[in-house]
């Protein structure tokens, strides 16, 4: 009976958790469904209609997609993208070096990587920015993406998977006469594709949630990236608001994609990492 | 493991280029570049400490100095205790309980930037649903980030409407790792509810919680959007966080000295932050090899 009951209990927490942390953003997909004199009409007063918009459409969604949004989407996707593609190839040859083998400064090489993860990205911005003005970089894709792609975590996330990999293996390929850059695309890249998914989802969200150091190395319009672009419209006089809710919804559709569909790899793969 | 003379460099060599170019580079730049100020031609001059003996003699740092320590010292604990009650909740497997956790890290999706325009709307004195919904409920509509006194709050509540989540799949995975006879011994021995969590669970915990502990407070005081974006460090320097203070300095003020003495404290204290989770990780390799 009282176990009924703290299900019951537990279940209600669940619920209730559940809507503070979904509501808003069913508000804002909602919002960006609504005519754009609709959007405020009844949010200040609460009623039925504060939650399930009446009248529909995707006035908005043109809109946004008409102004500077649509490039700013092409732009974070280019951005994220070259930057999983870049990153998974170069951490995973570090991640490698450090699983296979034995050399001098090992330990200390492994140290600063670990040491570089564990300082967030966002502590170096300024610093990053005044080396970026030296040598010219600001203002290009370059600097969005160059700084990203070596990054700590990720070599750490292939060192932890390719150290699983027996060496007998590697032994049969050496005596096969294979060299190590054919071993390691040839075998161990094969073998490695959830460690790959897992690592390419997390680089994705790190880009695409990229605000601070987009906002700062990038002045122009034109290369805006989609977090940046929707704040700049934003704080320009007379927010065009369904534009705004609009272009967030797609924001966030499009860093829900490689969550739902790489859940079950991520949670599960963080895990095993987390609690080494 | 494997010797060769040259292969283990070469494959390291792109990632240590990117990470000393971008990494170490900057955090040498800063720390050189606070010894030197801008004089009126625009050169750099050597200026030694000035730049620190400024910032401490300026009572707005330490307003800043103060708002970002007890923006720590409560958001931190708080975002733990969340994190932990989320992941005791969905840590049994039952009924639905893949949908509630993919939900609590649903808000995971939604960028710090995107986080905060969202929320300033939502909580916009006017406007906003959630004044639209008190006031539908009998209560007095709240000005939030408008309030000197209740700014800072409303920025630690939305923070952690965002970083709960993500924070919850470590900690869950930490209980998931518990051995079940353990929880079963504990049933066995009558322990439950509070005595066994504070007894059993707590004690294993210690390791993904110092984990958190020390990596969200690395976060968290780097935290920049929500206070660019929603408060400029107002209403009356309630949120004025370091690195805010920083952005402020190198971009609003153009003080590019002040900016470098203000980055460089920053990474002072991330890198002690970060000696503190080396702890964590380097005993951890050392019983597995």
């Amino acid at each position: 009976m009282s176990n009924r009951l703290s299900e019951g209990l537990r279940y209600t927490l669940l619920v209730i958790i559940a809507v503070i942390l979904l509501t808003p953003i069913y508000w804002l997909v909602m919002s960006s469904l609504r005519p754009a004199d609709h959007i405020f009409r009844f949010s200040g007063n609460f009623s039925i209609e504060t939650l399930i918009p009446f009248a529909f459409t995707l006035d908005n969604y043109s809109q946004a997609l008409q102004s500077n949004v649509g490039r700013a989407l092409f732009n974070s996707l280019f951005v994220s993208l070259t930057t999983v593609i870049c990153g998974v190839f170069v951490n995973s040859l570090a991640g490698f070096a450090f699983a296979v083998f034995d050399f001098r400064f090992k330990k200390l090489l492994f140290v600063l990587i670990l040491l570089s993860f564990m300082m967030p990205f966002e502590s170096i911005v300024i610093p990053l920015y005044t080396l970026m003005r030296t040598i010219g970089w600001t203002d290009t894709y370059a600097a969005l993406i160059m700084p990203e792609v070596a990054g700590g975590l990720i070599i750490f996330l292939f060192y932890q998977f390719f150290r699983g990999i027996p060496r007998e293996i590697y032994e049969a390929a050496r005596m096969d006469g294979a060299n190590w850059w054919q071993i390691y695309y040839k075998m161990t890249m094969p073998l490695s594709g959830p460690t790959i998914a897992t690592a390419s989802l997390m680089i994705f969200i790190h880009q695409w949630d990229a605000f601070f150091w987009p906002l700062v190395a990038t002045s122009s319009e034109r290369l805006a990236v989609i977090q940046v672009a929707i704040a700049r419209n934003m704080t320009m006089e007379q927010a065009n608001w369904g534009a705004f809710f609009a272009s967030a919804s797609l924001a966030v559709l499009v860093a829900m994609v490689p969550f739902f569909w790489l859940q079950r790899h991520y949670v599960k793969i963080v895990i095993t990492n987390a609690d080494r | 493991m494997f010797r060769h003379p040259w292969a283990p460099y070469a494959f390291i060599a792109p990632a240590f280029i990117g990470l000393f170019v971008f990494r170490f580079i900057p955090i040498g730049l800063s720390g050189f570049g606070s010894f030197f100020s801008e004089n009126l031609r625009g050169d750099m001059v050597f200026v030694g400490l000035k730049n620190y003996a400024e910032l401490m003699d300026d009572p707005s740092f330490w307003n800043t100095m103060r708002v970002t320590l007890i923006f720590n010292l409560i958001i931190n604990p708080f975002q733990i205790c969340c994190a932990l009650a989320l992941a005791m909740l969905v840590r049994r497997p039952s009924k639905f309980i893949d949908v509630f956790r993919l939900g609590f890290i649903m808000p995971m999706t939604v960028s710090i930037a995107l986080t905060s325009i969202i929320w300033s709307i939502l909580l916009d004195p006017t406007l906003g649903p959630v004044n639209g919904l008190l006031r539908w409920g009998g209560f007095q509509s709240q000005p939030f980030f408008r309030s000197e006194h209740q700014a800072l709050e409303t920025l630690i509540l939305v923070a952690t409407w965002k970083g709960a989540g993500y924070w919850m799949i470590f900690l869950l995975s930490g209980l998931l790792a518990i051995p079940r006879e353990i929880d079963d011994s504990a049933l066995i021995d009558g322990a439950t509810g509070i005595r066994k969590f504070i007894s059993i669970t707590l004690p294993l915990m210690k390791r993904p919680l110092a984990f958190v502990l020390v990596a969200d407070t690395a976060a968290n005081f780097l935290l920049f959007a929500p206070v660019y974006i929603i408060t400029n460090g107002g209403p009356n320097g309630a949120t004025q966080l370091l690195m805010f203070e920083a952005y402020q300095a190198a971009f609003a003020y153009i003080n590019h000295g002040r900016s470098m003495a203000i980055s460089t404290i920053i990474l002072g204290v991330v890198l002690l932050i970060a000696m503190f989770e080396l702890r964590l990780f380097i005993p951890a390799e050392e019983e597995q090899s």
